[in-house]
């Protein structure tokens, strides 16, 4: 694939990853504990992972995170976003090049997402300088078992669909 | 429809989650339940430093507490139960938790750093401190 081609591709993909946390964050959560969330744009994290590797995903995430915050996520949630985020990326890449034949798209994507949720907790208890922060990880793994299923049943259709459309070859 | 399967490293990492979920709810209900069921202390802290302690138990009338850092927030204070009231940040998670009651509950604003926690009995601190 040529490079602009790439690029383009790589731009377009930043560009839904944003627009899908934009929409999360318009749909009203009433969680009582913080950190739970759908995780959209980690769809695209794992598209890109399976069709490009491991440093494009990162730099989609990196961008999403900073372009994101911008548009209202506030520093605190850049930080927060960023430090998911990159564990989450390297795991699920680790998982898929070492692992896709015992792993399939929905195992890896809860992988992801638990170990999302387990970053931002380990995050959390720094900034609040309290250790009884992780009393609300169960809480968080099992939303990450959840939202990870259907960001992978998502990221499986999507998968299907852009080898069918013939774009990346 | 052919949907992608569940393969076996699936079925391993969904155990592993699941014990770890299985643990994490035991240690924490262990900790609610430890100690007497009387003795509940409400702290309210930002960072590390402890705001006020209020011994729930020996509140006669509810009361507001105003915090203000980043953004403000409202807590009220009933005989037996605290929470946050109201705030003026986006996400209102704070809000959202609503009473706490218990031991081990807890309510957390990560953008304001602030938090109230419920404690047993706590040998710093009595009724009302700081």
């Amino acid at each position: 694939m040529n490079k602009t081609k790439r690029i383009v591709i790589l731009s377009l993909m930043v560009a839904q990853a944003l627009v899908l946390s934009l929409i999360e964050s318009w749909i009203p959560l009433p969680s009582p504990v913080p950190g739970v969330k759908l995780g959209l744009a980690n769809i695209i994290t794992v598209t890109v992972i399976i069709f490009y590797g491991f440093k494009d995903a990162l730099s989609v995430v990196l961008v999403r995170c900073i372009l994101s915050s911008i548009f209202g996520g506030g520093f605190t949630g850049f930080f927060f976003s960023m430090a998911g985020g990159i564990l989450s990326t390297i795991v699920m890449y680790v998982l898929y090049s070492r692992g896709s034949k015992v792993f399939s798209i929905i195992g890896i994507s809860i992988a992801g997402a638990v170990a999302h949720n387990i970053g931002q907790t380990i995050i959390a208890s720094f900034v609040m300088k309290d250790v009884a922060i992780f009393m609300i990880l169960p809480v968080l793994l099992i939303s990450g078992v959840v939202m990870g299923f259907f960001v992978g049943l998502c990221s499986s259709f999507l998968e299907r669909t852009l080898r069918n459309s013939k774009i990346f070859t | 429809m052919s949907m992608n399967m569940l393969k076996k490293g699936d079925i391993i990492l969904l155990g592993i989650i699941a014990a770890a979920i299985v643990i994490s709810f035991a240690v924490v209900s262990t900790y609610k339940r430890s100690g007497k069921d009387t003795d509940k202390v409400a702290v309210i802290k930002m960072k590390d430093e402890i705001i006020k302690s209020i011994d729930l138990s020996t509140v006669s009338q509810p009361q507001q507490i105003e915090i203000s850092g980043k953004y403000i927030q409202v807590i009220l204070v009933e005989r037996g139960r605290i929470r946050f009231l109201d705030a003026d940040c986006p996400d209102k998670i704070c809000v959202n938790t609503a009473w706490l009651s218990e031991k081990g509950d807890m309510a957390v604003c990560i953008p304001n750093s602030t938090m109230i926690k419920i404690e047993g009995q706590s040998d710093k601190v009595d009724a009302v401190t700081h």
